[in-house]
């Protein structure tokens, strides 16, 4: 009987290393183990023993089963591992294939830079000013000290509704109108972004375009806080190791005047094609609010004085990212626009 | 202005090269355009003498030369008329590079081999207008030397773009004083003297000025028995350097003195003058006067004009007449040194289409107080260069002289403006260095303005002077001080909300015009009567595309999409998000109102895992849904409505509480042709003013549900005209407070269904807030809405 044992044993565990599926080891579980299992059998055999034989082959009954038990355990595993990593090896992926699109849209160029411009401000503590764009040529010319006839009104010709109505030229009408709501309060600090219109159309005039314009008025207020300023935003707009240079000008409302000049982002001012070899690029007008403006919008030029400055957002764009014609900007060509 | 550096060293001891002085210029405002070298250009080209000349045989205009450049004979063969053995020429030898890119070469003419060119003074450049033939230079010329110097034409033009304050740099004198300041260094003003020896002025001439206003002041010179011959080299070189041609002895002394002094003149021939006589008044309507170019001028009424005892000589400013023209035959000269009113002028050289330099400065406005020193100036040079006899005195016929300008000038002030700590002695020096004469009352100076810096009138001009004298780079770098914050406005910030919105919805956002063509109206179909025909027009449009005022921004993005699926952009999905413009009537400025216009057409973008989504009219509809949720709109409504442009079945009115916020539709096949689009477009317009003001964006959290919710489908069908929103509207109001959600998740017509009919699938949420709803009243609600929507529209459970 112990050797019958022995063999089945054997028999079985020998069954079970050379079973390839979970199924025929389940099968091979129940043939030996199971309650009609060969193994099974000999135990019912047990009571029909000595009492001297029954611990020995109890013993022996015990051992067989455990051994067999193990060997399917030990199957068992090995078995799931290789079901496993041949399901991974069937379920593999070509993982080059393009990902899913997920369809964004482009903001366009101009509108991100105003966007730019406004966040470097807002973070200096401007607030946002806003201005009708058909204007009054009270705000568009005389409040800013441009009278009837002046000359310089030649600089900006306009489109015309009627008499004294047009198409603001400049966004510094929202100085003006803003000083206007909010004296006597201080400080005025505001910038104004906004579109424009001159009667001009060519590779580098558009008949409409954007400008952001920036005034603060307070008490000592100074030129060397205008150059400050302006400082700070060509280092955050075209990078930490611009420099900036002002040159006298001349505009209406703003007396001293300035041009201001980025050293050149491309050539970092040794002189290339875009600054024309001079390392300056221009970005900008500037300057002291014309004691008349200040007076017009109901400050005292005696107890404050202020600064404003204005840029073209489209020249800011043209020049930041190397776009050579206006026209580009509003011809929206989705090509064009996807590519920022 | 062209600025001549050999001029300009006429009137001050410049030690600055011509780049030095240039940059000097730009910083202190006067912007620089370049330098113009001239001179330069001119390498290669020597004085020869033609020592021989013989006629080529086949030939009947070329001739034969032999050329000495005081080395060598060359041989040259010229095609010029006016050669002559003996005359001293311009021979540009081999290796020449003249003006217009012409390289001298080698050549062959008529067989015969020549080595270089004898040249006029056109092709030199130097007088682009200048005579046909070769040019005969002064026999007294040296030799072999390069003619630029021979000639003193190596000079340096620095052409200035003056801003329109300083119209004052318009004459050389003046830009001898800017420089002056910036160098330190003194003027010399050129002295006029001479001898009156022409019997007097008052005996001889009359000047009337009728208007004062329109001629402030008249100066009259007279000067008798001039000769007109060529006006010296050296005043000709200048002459061209400034970009004026030489023409006779007398017209270059007054343009000369015009570009000296900035005072434009006018020379009359005196004999011509009837009366001898000047008057000076505003011209009648529809006068006419022939002007010295020959043309027949009628006039409006405005202009100013000089005439004589009988008739219109001159329009003031602008143009002479032809009668009295100086020529050659002229012998006695009437100068007119005079300052007239601006605006007339202007006019008047707009409108007669004639701006001259001398319009140019009238128009600017001239020193009053320089008219004297100009007619003294062409006086004199009459005198010594066309041996003229001068008549005593003149006739000055002027306002009242404005008292003496005096601004009062404080160290504390100028240093506040400009944050800097400029000394009384360093703002002394600025002062002294312009020239203006200051003196000190107590703590302040009292600085006086020369008449010709008429851009001076308040302290701060001075402390610009200040500033922009010593350098703004002297003035130092700081911060403001002011404190504030700077943030969004919560209407801003939505704006921004919406376009990051678009974006992430695959929107490309564009930027058209605001102007649009009137004819926009007819492509969209409108009716006669409609408000968006009523737009503001622009009075002087660049063109028609360009001429009113846009109410609408879908105009300009169906423009924008033509063009863009002309170029094969085959699916676009664009918006714009601007400001529309509605009239009131003409005197009051219009309603800006910001505005969102969607257009879609084509198909979302496809990949290698789905076909894109065709774009149509729920597609953007989802769109316009996610945007009002994300701006806080509720109670929105798309109502059935017609537009003219729109496809009458498949537009909507986008609706909050009964008011319309805009429009959404598929566009109406035959406008969509009008826009040349083959295909299907969908367009949404959306009024922000509204939708700014109704957002609520206050967010309040809730509890999160505590008890199992239970979903139950159903399947109605029914009449296909019964709106879905009203169906979806009555579920949540029959299924009660424990419906949760109804949302529609199939929607099919077809067979087995009959036609008109269709059956729309919702899934229900039932959850209760306090308790675990139990299956009898799950069942209630679900039986309650199918009566209650049989009842209602007939609706039956699908099966």
């Amino acid at each position: 009987m112990l050797n019958k044992l022995t063999s089945l044993m054997e028999e079985a565990v020998a069954a079970v290393d050379s079973c390839t599926d979970l199924e025929q080891l389940q099968e091979i579980k129940v043939a030996y183990l199971g309650k009609k299992g060969a193994i099974t059998a000999i135990a019912k055999m047990m009571g029909g023993l000595s009492p001297e034989e029954r611990p020995k082959l109890g013993a022996a009954l015990n051992q067989a089963k455990q051994a067999v038990e193990q060997a399917i355990e030990q199957r068992l595993l090995q078995l799931q591992a290789a079901g496993l990593s041949s399901r991974l090896a069937v379920e593999t992926i070509d993982v080059s294939l393009p990902g899913k699109r997920f369809t964004q849209g482009n903001q366009h160029i101009l509108s991100r830079v105003v966007e730019e411009i406004e966040d470097i401000f807002l973070g200096m503590g401007y607030l946002i000013a806003e201005g009708p764009e058909i204007e009054l040529d009270y705000y568009n010319f005389e409040a800013l000290n441009l009278p009837p006839e002046h000359p310089a009104r030649d600089m900006q010709d306009s489109f015309y509704f009627g008499e004294s109505m047009l198409l603001r030229t400049q966004t510094s009408p929202v100085q003006v109108r803003t000083m206007e709501k909010m004296r006597p309060e201080l400080p005025v600090k505001v910038i104004c972004p906004g579109r424009v219109y001159r009667r001009d159309d060519d590779a580098t005039h558009s008949p409409m375009f954007h400008q952001v314009e920036g005034l603060l008025v307070d008490k000592n207020v100074s030129f060397a806080d205008l150059k400050g300023t302006l400082l700070v935003f060509a280092k955050r707009m075209f990078g930490e190791e611009r420099e900036i240079r002002l040159r006298p000008s001349y505009f209406p409302f703003t007396e001293p005047s300035a041009e201001v000049d980025v050293s050149c982002f491309v050539c970092g001012g040794k002189g290339c094609r875009l600054c024309k070899g001079s390392g300056w690029i221009e970005i900008l007008g500037s300057g002291m609010v014309h004691p008349k403006v200040l007076s017009a919008s109901g400050y005292d030029p005696e107890q404050v004085t202020g600064f404003a400055f204005g840029m073209g957002v489209e020249r800011i764009a043209m020049l930041k990212y190397a776009i050579n014609d206006i026209r580009l900007l509003f011809d929206n060509d989705l090509r064009f626009i996807s590519q920022f | 202005m062209r600025i001549s550096y050999n001029w300009l060293k006429e009137y001050i001891d410049i030690t600055l090269t011509p780049e030095q002085l240039a940059e000097r210029f730009t910083m202190a405002g006067l912007e620089v355009d370049e330098i113009v070298w001239r001179g330069a250009e001119l390498e290669n080209v020597v004085v020869a003498e033609i020592k021989n000349t013989e006629r080529v045989a086949n030939s009947d205009h070329l001739t034969l030369c032999q050329v000495y450049d005081g080395c060598d004979m060359l041989q040259i063969v010229c095609g010029a008329p006016n050669v002559a053995v003996g005359r001293k020429v311009a021979l540009a030898k081999i290796g020449a590079k003249l003006p217009g890119d012409i390289k001298i070469k080698k050549a062959k003419l008529a067989g015969i081999d020549s080595f270089g060119m004898l040249c006029s003074s056109a092709e030199l450049g130097i007088d682009p207008e200048g005579t046909s033939g070769i040019w005969l230079l002064d026999d007294d010329l040296p030799l072999g030397v390069e003619l630029a110097d021979a000639l003193g034409l190596r000079d340096a033009v620095i052409v200035v773009e003056l801003t329109p304050n300083r119209n004052d740099c318009l004459g050389m004198l003046n830009v001898a004083h800017e420089a002056a300041a910036l160098t330190g260094i003194r003027v010399k003003l050129p002295q006029p003297q001479y001898r009156e020896n022409g019997g007097d002025i008052s005996q001889q001439a009359a000047i009337i000025v009728e208007d004062s206003k329109l001629c402030p002041r008249y100066i009259g010179r007279l000067v008798k028995n001039i000769e007109v011959g060529t006006s010296p080299a050296w005043m000709q070189q200048y002459l061209l350097a400034a970009g004026m041609r030489p023409i006779n002895s007398v017209v270059d002394i007054s343009n000369f003195v015009m570009l000296e002094t900035g005072q434009p003149l006018h020379f009359f021939d005196y004999d011509k003058l009837a009366d001898h006589k000047i008057i000076v008044r505003q011209a009648l309507k529809d006068e006419m006067m022939q002007t010295l170019d020959g043309k027949q001028r009628q006039f409006r009424g405005e202009e100013i004009l000089i005439c004589d005892g009988q008739k219109p000589v001159c329009i003031a400013g602008v143009m002479g007449g032809m009668d009295t023209e100086v020529t050659v035959e002229t012998t006695s000269v009437l100068i007119e040194s005079a300052c007239f009113a601006q605006v007339p002028i202007r006019r008047a050289a707009r409108r007669l289409g004639i701006p001259s330099e001398a319009s140019l400065r009238f128009e600017k406005g001239v020193d009053i107080e320089g008219c004297d020193f100009a007619s003294r100036r062409a006086v004199q040079m009459l005198c010594e260069y066309c041996n003229g006899e001068a008549a005593r005195g003149s006739i000055d016929v002027r306002i009242e002289p404005a008292p003496i300008k005096k601004i009062k000038l404080r160290q504390q002030r100028v240093n506040q403006v400009l944050g800097t700590q400029f000394t009384q002695t360093e703002i002394t020096e600025v002062i002294c260095a312009l020239g203006f004469p200051i003196e000190m009352v107590n703590e302040d100076m009292l600085v006086e303005v020369p008449t010709y810096r008429q851009d001076i009138t308040l302290e701060i001009d001075l402390i610009e002077e200040i500033a922009r004298i010593k350098g703004y780079d002297k003035v130092p770098v700081t911060i403001p001080s002011s404190a504030a914050q700077g943030q969004r406005t919560s209407q801003q910030q939505l704006l921004r909300k919406i376009n990051q919105l678009m974006l992430a919805h695959g929107l490309t956002e564009t930027i058209n015009y605001s102007f649009i063509s009137s004819k926009e109206a007819d492509r969209l179909e409108l009716p006669p009567d409609d408000d968006w025909r009523k737009s503001m027009a622009i009075l002087n449009p660049i063109n028609e595309d360009q001429s009113v005022m846009r109410q609408s921004l879908l105009p300009g993005l169906l423009h924008c999409l033509m063009r863009n699926l002309n170029r094969r952009n085959d699916n676009c999905a664009i918006y714009e998000l601007g400001r529309v413009f509605l009239p009131h009537d003409e005197t009051v400025q219009p309603d800006e109102i910001m505005t969102l216009c969607c257009v879609l057409c084509g198909q979302a973008p496809s990949s290698w895992q789905s076909a894109g989504e065709k774009y149509d009219y729920f597609y953007l509809k989802g769109i316009i849904e996610d945007l009002l949720k994300a701006a806080g709109v509720n109670n929105v409504l798309f109502k059935r409505e017609e537009y003219s442009f729109l496809h009458p079945g498949r537009s909507a009115a986008i609706t909050v509480n009964k008011k319309a916020i805009g429009y959404i539709g598929e566009l109406h096949p035959e406008v969509a042709e009008n826009y040349l689009v083959d295909g299907t477009v969908i367009a949404a317009e959306l009024d922000l003013r509204l939708i700014l003001s109704l957002a609520d964006l206050l967010l309040q959290s809730k509890d999160l549900p505590r008890y199992p919710a239970v979903n139950r489908d159903i399947a109605l069908i029914g009449d296909k005209y019964v709106p879905a929103a009203e169906i979806e509207k009555e579920i949540k109001r029959l299924g009660g407070n424990n419906l949760q959600d109804a949302q529609l998740f199939d929607l099919y017509e077809g067979a087995p269904i009959e036609a008109g009919q269709r059956s729309l699938a919702y899934s229900l949420l039932f959850q209760s807030k306090e308790r675990t709803l139990t299956d009898s009243e799950i069942d209630a609600a679900f039986e309650r809405i199918v009566a209650g929507l049989t009842e209602k529209w007939g609706l039956k459970l699908r099966q």
